[in-house]
């Protein structure tokens, strides 16, 4: 079986003044059908542009991103891969047509797509229903007649209104209250159960990457430093960064106390550090650390991978190891 | 000893419409008070009624006291005029908001900002005093004094956020409002800011407010947590006999529809609907149409009372030795 997507060695750079940033520096991984895929790290870590240049909205500087394991290329592959792979983004504020009815909205991608207008209705409504929206209710409103929470079922519908195999979501839950999170979160659900569609979440919240998602990929910086299932990288993390994100995650439990959390702040892209782009934060760099730049190890967790000499049999000190 | 701050019955309307209704709240000196609920649920208008900062378009009533350590006469907030307020606000009570990073001016030099809210309320300070009381302010909230030279564009989130923290701080007050400090920031930079205010509250002995809708942020950081819905307080207690036996169901449904690392992956089932809207409050119980126990009984109002030492709840059926498995909620206007 073929991934549903798959990045190889992607590379996303952006000219800043005189600098180069390096938004994305060097990415591959697979998504599987059906797959949950979590995409996990701070601001600025490039995950938003790595989902971005997947579905060509931003071209990769180097590198490819192939579907079904043929490469992405040409207009015509590209207008195929939105039509299976579709996205949601964080502010269902910003991507509804505040001048259009919810009916016109959710109908888009298939006029531009180019679907047979007499199926346009039956389909809309089939993708309301799919995200708890009655379309007698709904079909007839205006953006700002809806709750925040009720805009991004909108958004959704209109993504699954093309019947994609994928829907990246880019923190498609970060904007919404407590309660309304959790009600969007089961529409996802139900989605891959129901329809088998695959997610690629991105995400900062390392909670819910950890009860949705089950495999993780977490980014630092342009790259990712760990991957594996999701169970695993957060109950298991055996990079350092992934370590400290996972310590620094607030937890609704009484009495819990923050365990140290790391100190500076994420680099600037355009000015990334030399060997391991981690190290000058690392609080378990040793000598080689700031030369060698090291790629993703295998670690002791079975399929768990993580870009950290700790893991390099070679170089590793062994009593850290 | 007595309270450093107490709200008795406080309302809220605009317009026609009861944002904040009836909401009483007591903190001591030195306490952490964590205020959490959702968008509109009246968290940001109980702390802006606190510091009259309400718009004229809203009309508040109740009674607010301070009794900041030091200060001989309580001060009666809800009688205070506006140049009367001015004395209190940054003097005694400050307000860190949402979003607050980006409110610095972004054409003055941090030092210069800091000055400026220090000779507020200090107007004889000496240059010298205020340059070093700046560098001091500065070290408080862990930034290099030199930083002070910078402009906010120089800065990053996490340092613009600690700069308006100092300025906070600027005229020592006894008591900050934090609201949704660091809900812009990412989870490493929050950890720093919440750790920050822990050290405040132990080195200055300050009182907090935190006002969030994460509660993972107020189990943290707080010693008790009041639980808001609908512009009343439906919960309230010690942070750990909340979170671990909550007495409302609002605040239970809520903490079961959360994700918690190393708990169980599949998450109870989402309160359905959404809060009601202020304009259109249901009869009695306001959480009734959402809530999946909901009898006859919760078409009365039900009052906030003490239904297990030190915690309140306002729910007819508390206190709740243990919670009915939760079926599908059939509520009106599913989709919130």
């Amino acid at each position: 079986m073929s991934a549903l997507m798959e990045a190889r060695d992607l590379a996303v750079h952006f000219r800043a003044h005189r600098a180069v940033a390096r938004a994305v520096d060097g990415v591959s991984f697979e998504w599987q059908p059906g797959e949950i895929l979590g995409v996990v790290g701070e601001s600025g870590c490039g995950k938003s542009t790595l989902a971005r240049a997947l579905l060509g909205l931003v071209p990769p500087t180097t590198g490819s991103v192939a579907r079904d394991g043929a490469a992405v290329e040409g207009k015509a592959a590209l207008r195929d891969l939105r039509r299976r792979v579709q996205m949601i983004f964080q502010d269902p504020y910003q991507t509804l047509n505040p001048r259009q009815r919810v009916a016109t909205i959710v109908a888009e991608p298939l006029r531009v797509q180019g679907v047979n207008g007499a199926d346009h209705e039956a389909r809309v409504r089939r993708a309301m229903e799919d995200v708890g929206l009655e379309p007698e209710r709904f079909l007839d409103r205006y953006p700002h007649q809806l709750s925040g929470g009720q805009r991004q079922r909108v958004a959704i519908a209109a993504a699954l209104v093309l019947e994609p195999e994928g829907l990246i979501c880019d923190e498609p839950v970060s904007m919404l209250d407590v309660s309304v999170r959790a009600q969007i979160l089961q529409v996802l659900i139900e989605l891959r159960q129901r329809r088998n569609l695959a997610l690629l979440f991105i995400t900062h919240d390392l909670s819910l990457a950890w009860s949705l998602c089950d495999r993780l990929a977490v980014m630092y910086l342009g790259r990712i430093v760990e991957q594996g299932s999701a169970v695993d990288v957060i109950e298991h993390p055996q990079h350092p960064y992934t370590q400290a994100l996972v310590a620094a995650v607030p937890v609704p439990t009484a009495g819990a106390r923050i365990r140290e959390p790391l100190s500076g702040e994420l680099p600037d892209s355009t000015n990334v550090p030399s060997g391991c782009r981690f190290h000058p934060r690392c609080p378990r760099r040793f000598e080689p650390c700031d030369r060698v730049d090291p790629p993703l190890l295998a670690t002791t967790g079975p399929g768990q991978l993580a870009a950290c000499l700790l893991h390099d049999p070679a170089l590793a000190p062994d009593a850290v190891a | 000893m007595s309270a450093l701050l107490e709200i008795r019955d406080l309302h809220v309307n605009h317009g026609d419409r009861p944002i904040v209704d009836g909401v009483d709240l007591t903190l001591e000196p030195g306490e952490a008070l964590g205020l959490a609920g959702e968008s509109g649920c009246g968290k940001t208008t109980t702390a802006l009624a606190l510091m009259k900062l309400l718009p004229a378009s809203f009309n508040q009533s109740g009674t607010m006291t301070l009794r900041p350590p030091g200060v001989e006469e309580p001060i009666n907030v809800e009688r205070r005029t506006e140049a009367g307020m001015q004395v209190v606000r940054w003097r005694h009570v400050s307000l860190v908001f949402q979003g607050a990073m980006n409110s610095l001016d972004p054409v003055k030099r941090v030092d210069h900002q800091l000055a400026e809210a220090i000779t507020l309320h200090e107007r004889a300070a000496s240059a010298g005093d205020v340059r070093a009381r700046i560098g001091e302010l500065l070290t408080t909230v862990g930034l290099t004094p030199g930083l002070g030279r910078s402009y906010p564009h120089q800065l990053s989130g996490g340092q613009r956020q600690r700069v308006m923290i100092a300025l906070a701080l600027a005229c020592r007050p006894s008591l900050v409002i934090a609201d949704e400090p660091t809900t812009a920031l990412d989870v490493v930079m929050q950890a720093q800011i919440l750790e920050l205010l822990e050290r405040l509250r132990e080195q200055l002995g300050l009182a907090l407010i935190l006002i969030s809708h994460d509660l993972g942020v107020l189990a943290e950081t707080c010693d008790r947590i009041a639980v808001m819905y609908a512009g009343r307080i439906v919960e309230t207690g010690p942070v750990r006999e909340v979170f671990d036996a909550p007495q409302h169901p609002y605040t239970k449904r809520l903490l079961d529809s959360l994700p918690v690392i190393g708990g169980s992956r599949v998450l109870a089932p989402p309160i359905p609907g959404g809060p009601p809207d202020p304009s259109d409050l249901p009869q009695g119980c306001r959480f009734r149409p959402r809530c999946p126990y909901a009898a006859e009984v919760c078409l009365q109002d039900p009052p906030l009372r003490e239904v297990r030492p030190a915690q309140a709840a306002a729910c007819h059926f508390a206190p709740w030795d243990e919670w009915p498995p939760v079926t599908e909620a059939a509520v009106e206007g599913a989709a919130g």
